[in-house]
């Protein structure tokens, strides 16, 4: 192979990337704003004591965690709109595709760690006179939060990988400026290279931490 | 809701829809063939005794595990003609892409399913005068397998969803049909709405049956 590597026009863009960088940060972000509210909701209506609520909220988790995150972005963005009679940006539309799908995941991240909290925790709750709100907020939420912590980060990688499936909808994340470089510098395979190594350290480091936790809380349940 | 939903064009699309079908489960086929292929050689090299396999087993999971596909995909899109030296197929792209991605997570179900299989049974088959070949084909491996099932399947799930990321080079799957479809007919909301109602339509069946096996698995322990 005779190819020669140049990344230095690469780096001659790299305000443009950064720009990219946080266009990724704000879409995760308002994403997960929208997805964690709504999975925590979904989780108790699905432990919850109503039949029918219980049964929408497993009908909404399994249609969207079956769903493949590229054709809810086309969806929301190309047929929303149109359907609703209503004008939607890159940036709505991507929210909402990757936003109420992350909600069914961590719907389901809540759940197991609601379940993971003994029944005693909630009797004795309830055995010193809270009500279930009470109980649910102060004793049993803190539990099952420690409890999720390594799978919340396992769901965050995933919605960052899926954050970068946004750029085909022309939202200017970090893939979309990548694909903005490639062609003005005409070096596509190093500005993917770039991309492609930023993108790993993140997710790799945010992937060990997960594992790490994992461990120690693997060891705490053993004591 | 005003909008008058018209599907009466379909029909005169239906070969070009399925192509598209074809095309999709080619793709996918292909990449969970390639994936398990994958997965079961370089699950066997982080498993192996030595570290050197050991330390490229771990590396290529890593690598391919934490990036996105789609990265992935347009890396692969513009690296494949430097290296082959002719234009690039968009199939192969795809194919080739999809299936390092999705062998990275098929080796680590097939090795965390080796090593789920109690150590006490390796130690009984070797004092039992087994080798090394036929004590991990008709010990380990089939109780490695049963405990493997359901993450094999739902990870076949991922794949036939990985498939439609493909779009973005243009392979002619379902969702760049219906990108097509729709940019002819100007009917979005017709033509989207139509390919993820077949996709799921797909993935159903395919959930449905790992719900049963998963059931299947919790009652036989």
């Amino acid at each position: 192979m005779t190819y020669e590597w140049q990344f230095s026009p690469v780096f001659r863009y790299a305000d443009m990337l950064w720009q990219g960088v946080l266009g990724t940060l704000m879409l995760t972000g308002v994403a997960l704003l929208l997805a964690l509210p709504l999975g925590l909701v979904l989780a108790l209506l699905r432990l919850g004591k109503v039949p029918v609520l219980g049964r929408m909220a497993v009908i909404y988790i399994e249609f969207f965690r079956l769903s493949a995150a590229i054709v809810l972005l086309y969806w929301f963005y190309f047929a929303f709109p149109v359907l609703f009679d209503i004008t939607l940006d890159p940036f709505g539309a991507a929210v909402l595709a990757i936003g109420l799908q992350a909600a069914a995941f961590y719907a389901e991240v809540f759940r197991a760690g609601l379940q993971s909290v003994a029944q005693g925790q909630w009797e004795a709750a309830r055995a010193i006179g809270m009500t279930r709100a009470e109980a649910l907020r102060s004793i049993i939420l803190p539990q099952a939060l420690r409890n999720t912590l390594p799978v919340f980060l396992a769901r965050l990688v995933d919605l960052i990988k899926t954050s970068a499936l946004a750029a085909t909808i022309a939202y200017p994340d970090v893939v979309y400026a990548a694909m903005r470089v490639a062609s003005q510098t005409y070096r596509p395979i190093e500005t993917f290279t770039v991309l492609g190594a930023g993108f790993f350290i993140v997710i790799f480091c945010l992937s060990q931490a997960s594992r790490r936790l994992e461990g120690r809380l693997a060891v705490g349940r053993r004591i | 809701m005003s909008y008058a939903w018209d599907f009466s064009f379909l029909p005169n699309y239906g070969g070009v829809l399925l192509k598209a079908l074809g095309a999709t489960f080619k793709l996918a086929v292909i990449c969970l063939a390639a994936g398990l292929v994958l997965g079961c050689g370089f699950a066997a090299a982080r498993t192996s005794k030595y570290i050197i396999p050991r330390l490229l087993a771990g590396a290529y999971v890593e690598l391919f595990r934490n990036l996105p596909a789609i990265v992935l995909l347009f890396w692969f899109f513009y690296t494949i003609p430097l290296v082959t030296g002719i234009g690039n197929d968009r199939f192969v792209t795809a194919a080739i892409a999809f299936s390092l991605y999705s062998g990275a997570y098929f080796t680590e179900i097939i090795r965390s399913g080796i090593e789920a299989v109690d150590p006490g049974q390796w130690q009984a088959a070797r004092a039992l005068g087994f080798k090394p070949v036929a004590l991990f084909r008709d010990i380990i491996l089939p109780q490695a397998i049963k405990k493997m099932i359901p993450a094999l399947a739902n990870e076949s799930i991922e794949v036939v969803k990985l498939t439609t990321v493909a779009a973005t080079v243009a392979y002619p799957e379902l969702l760049y049909t219906a990108k097509l479809l729709s940019d002819t007919e100007y009917r979005p909301v017709e033509a989207y709405t139509t390919v993820a109602g077949v996709l799921l339509i797909i993935l159903l069946p395919m959930t449905l049956l790992l719900f049963r096996l998963e059931r299947g698995m919790r009652r036989s322990g």
